[in-house]
């Protein structure tokens, strides 16, 4: 990643332990932080359905691209089967919370279930790097989505299962408003959970692999186990974003999970900022809203040049390819980096960088 | 890039608080949502369908709507994708809908349970057996279906109806065994018949070859065809529509499979006859085809003349359909508004007022059909016809017309 300043002002040293372990690095970064979750908070009492389910939408992606961040970013394996894992999530907890079991209780359990099923299909990664692991993360997704179609006692075959409503102590979280706020809830456990994990010794012995393996090998770290935990970690943020994603809808059917989940998944980060937390959630927005944004754009132009008001979807699809490719071009590292650059030119202006 | 990238934002914003703070409802319309599949894998019925039931709503209003309220018809591309058709369901439910036009099997078998919660009365394009019983008064019934209805025969009684005809072509040719296998894509819409026209073939004397797998989507079918060769099939049944069926009468052809092919209520019309220069392809109808000498093609032609014209001047038997779905719900909303309002529940009870019941104006269009508070099974007469392609174009003849039986035990199956 291309080098940005330091945001933290001049002569602010960091003088104890307790200083450096902190989760922000500025005052104002913890209050942008907490002043965002408020602003979430209190969606509800000013925006309609609409805006509410986009929310409740980004909140959900943002987890399962979190996850994918942890193995793609951190660790630096790739996985095209994320969409596969996100589905079994939603169905593991539909089918938890069919036998009974409390929504609150399943998702969780759901977030453990596909964990296992993400290990096992990490196992090829402890032999396969690069496009080898692709291929075989690809046969996940794969296998994956032929047992959705076929495991009728688990998924309700091609039919698909209904996902019962989540409820809170009796009171039932069947409004998107309510629903945002156990979402919310979510964001944050995952979110305050990998930015801690990125600061652990095993969040750093992901960074070692990555960035070298074999000096990671030599200063004794365990590969197999690491790419391993990694698959694991990131298969159980996938559970819980299917997870919210089917009780939200109400019902899962298979037809949802196909290898373009994967790859909007791996989009998602690439934009975002790979490796960077917040990028995550950046990326899933983005994502989210680009086409939307891309109709409105396709229909203005349309109620200008009628001549076009027939082909608005291909405009659509089109500039949504277009604006992607744009980016990447301009903004190889991410919404994150375009975001502390712009943080570090207004902190050091008038100096340049 | 920046200022773009947050303009983006912006405008999405400001274009969601916008859609939000519209109401929709006014007091002199009620909103109908239509989900559509113009874009996905069925969309080459569904562009003639989801027409049929927008221009039809378009006629509706223009001859003063319901008894003065207007149709706000909300029609919905969905790709033939469960979950975007839920969630647009429950944007509709947020907006006061009051009436879905729906269209494929998978999304309204998953949106049973959903309509019934929010009592918003559904006529589908999905003619599968599971949405006709109301009460689960059949005890194989996984979940009853008491807001879903639509007009024609459904799968399984279309295709009870084609084995009955295949037995009696049997014994016409002399075949003294013949074999019966069913195709279709692993999804619920060619599932929906499987079992139950394989066990009536099989009451009537077929021998029932194992279903042979064919994905809904157009390809290469030779390896199908090859075990279709295999299992000796005499009556091959497709599930699937449109190019799927295309592709599969061509691959076979070339691999040399001897069979009689025929087809769902969606398989089969002019245009698949010609795509696929198919010989003698049986498929089931529920209304004339567009030009018939009958009272109500008159009506028809207006609509289709008033309409959007998406399709062309010589629409198929689905756009017909499509029709009839729309001005059975029109009846049952004008019985609503006389009997406390256009509203869910008084729609359905609106269902159920007419015996034999044909909307007025599509005379000989649509057919008379009875819907029970304990049996949905709205129509049970199913016209058998054959389409051959001939000297460049599809010739097609009626055949035979079948009553099915009612009996209970094929209630929701």
């Amino acid at each position: 990643m291309a080098h940005v300043p330091n945001p933290r002002p001049t002569g602010d040293f960091r003088v104890s332990y307790a200083a450096d372990r902190t989760l922000f690095k500025t005052k104002n970064e913890t209050y942008f932080v907490i002043g965002g979750i408020l602003l979430v908070a209190l969606a509800p009492l000013f925006f309609g359905g609409y805006v509410l389910s986009q929310l409740i939408l980004i909140g959900i992606y943002a987890i399962a691209a979190l996850g994918l961040n942890v193995l793609t970013g951190m660790t630096g394996q790739i996985s095209l089967g994320h969409g596969a894992f996100f589905g079994f999530g939603a169905f593991a907890s539909a089918w938890i919370a069919g036998n009974g079991i409390p929504v609150m209780l399943a998702i969780p359990l759901a977030g453990m279930m596909t964990m296992a099923v993400g290990m096992i299909f990490g196992i090829p990664a402890a032999r396969l790097k690069g496009l080898y692991l692709a291929i075989a993360t690809l046969a996940s997704q794969y296998i994956l989505q032929d047992f959705f179609a076929r495991a009728d006692w688990f998924t309700g075959g091609t039919y698909g299962s209904l996902a019962e409503t989540a409820s809170f102590f009796g009171y039932a979280l069947d409004s998107d408003a309510s629903y945002l706020y156990l979402v919310l809830f979510w964001v944050i456990v995952s979110f305050v959970g990998v930015a801690n994990l990125a600061r652990t010794r095993d969040g750093r012995a992901l960074v070692a692999v990555r960035d070298h393996y074999l000096s990671a090998e030599i200063m004794g770290i365990n590969l197999t186990k690491y790419r391993i935990l990694s698959f694991g970690i990131s298969s159980f943020f996938a559970g819980i974003g299917g997870a919210l994603y089917g009780h939200y809808l109400g019902f899962v059917s298979a037809e949802g999970f196909t290898i373009l989940l994967s790859i909007e998944f791996l989009a998602m980060i690439i934009i975002g900022g790979l490796g960077s937390v917040s990028g995550s959630l950046l990326g899933a927005a983005f994502i989210l809203l680009l086409p939307q944004a891309m109709e409105i754009f396709a229909n203005a132009v349309a109620t200008v040049v009628p001549a076009i008001a027939q082909g608005t979807a291909y405009i659509k699809q089109m500039s949504v390819g277009a604006a992607i490719i744009l980016f990447l071009v301009l903004e190889p590292e991410g919404l994150v980096h375009r975001w502390r650059m712009m943080r570090a030119s207004w902190k050091l202006y008038p100096f340049s960088h | 890039m920046t200022s773009l990238t947050r303009l983006t934002f912006a405008t999405a914003f400001a274009a969601g608080t916008i859609l939000s703070g519209a109401a929709l409802a006014q007091d002199d319309s009620v909103l109908v949502g239509q989900l559509a599949d113009y874009t996905g894998p069925t969309s080459f019925v569904g562009k003639q369908y989801g027409p049929g039931v927008s221009d039809a709503f378009k006629q509706i209003n223009a001859d003063g709507g319901i008894d003065g309220t207007m149709v706000e018809l909300d029609t919905v591309d969905y790709a033939y994708k469960v979950p975007e058709a839920i969630a647009q369901f429950k944007k509709w439910v947020g907006n006061d809908m009051v009436a879905l036009q729906g269209w494929g099997t998978a999304d309204t078998e998953a949106l049973i349970s959903f309509v019934a919660r929010a009592e918003i009365p559904t006529v589908s394009a999905s003619y599968s057996a599971h949405l006709t019983d109301p009460t689960g008064k059949n005890p194989t019934t996984k979940s009853p279906a008491p807001f879903n209805f639509f007009y024609g025969p459904s799968y399984s009684d279309a295709c009870r109806a084609l084995v009955q005809w295949a037995a009696d072509d049997a014994k016409e040719k002399g075949i003294e065994k013949p074999t019966f296998v069913h195709t279709g894509d692993n999804h619920p819409y060619p599932n929906a018949p499987k079992e139950a026209c394989g066990s009536y073939a099989e009451e009537l004397g077929f021998n029932v070859a194992p279903p042979v797998v064919v994905p809904l989507a157009p390809g290469d079918f030779k390896a199908q065809c090859l075990t279709i060769k295999d299992t000796g099939a005499n009556y091959v049944y497709m599930g699937n529509l449109g190019g799927s069926v295309v592709s599969l009468i061509k691959s076979c052809n070339t691999v040399g499979v001897d069979a009689t092919y025929m087809g769902n209520p969606w398989a089969g019309d002019y245009q698949t006859v010609e795509a696929a220069e198919a010989q003698n392809l049986i498929f089931p109808s529920s209304t004339p085809f567009y030009g018939a000498d009958v009272p109500g093609m008159e009506l028809v032609k207006k609509i289709a003349e008033n309409g959007g014209g998406q399709v062309g001047d010589r629409p198929t038997h689905h756009y017909i359909r499509g029709i009839c779905s729309a001005y059975y719900m029109k009846e049952a909303m004008e019985w609503a508004k006389a009997n406390g309002g256009i509203e869910g529940k008084n729609i359905r009870d609106g269902m159920y007022q007419k015996a034999d019941w044909v909307p007025e104006g599509l005379e000989g269009v649509c057919s008379p059909s009875n819907w029970t508070t304990e049996d949905h099974r709205g129509l049970l007469k199913v016209t058998i016809n054959s389409g051959t392609f001939k000297d460049g174009e599809a010739v097609i003849e009626k055949i035979a017309e079948i009553d099915v039986p009612r009996r209970d035990e094929w209630l929701g199956q």
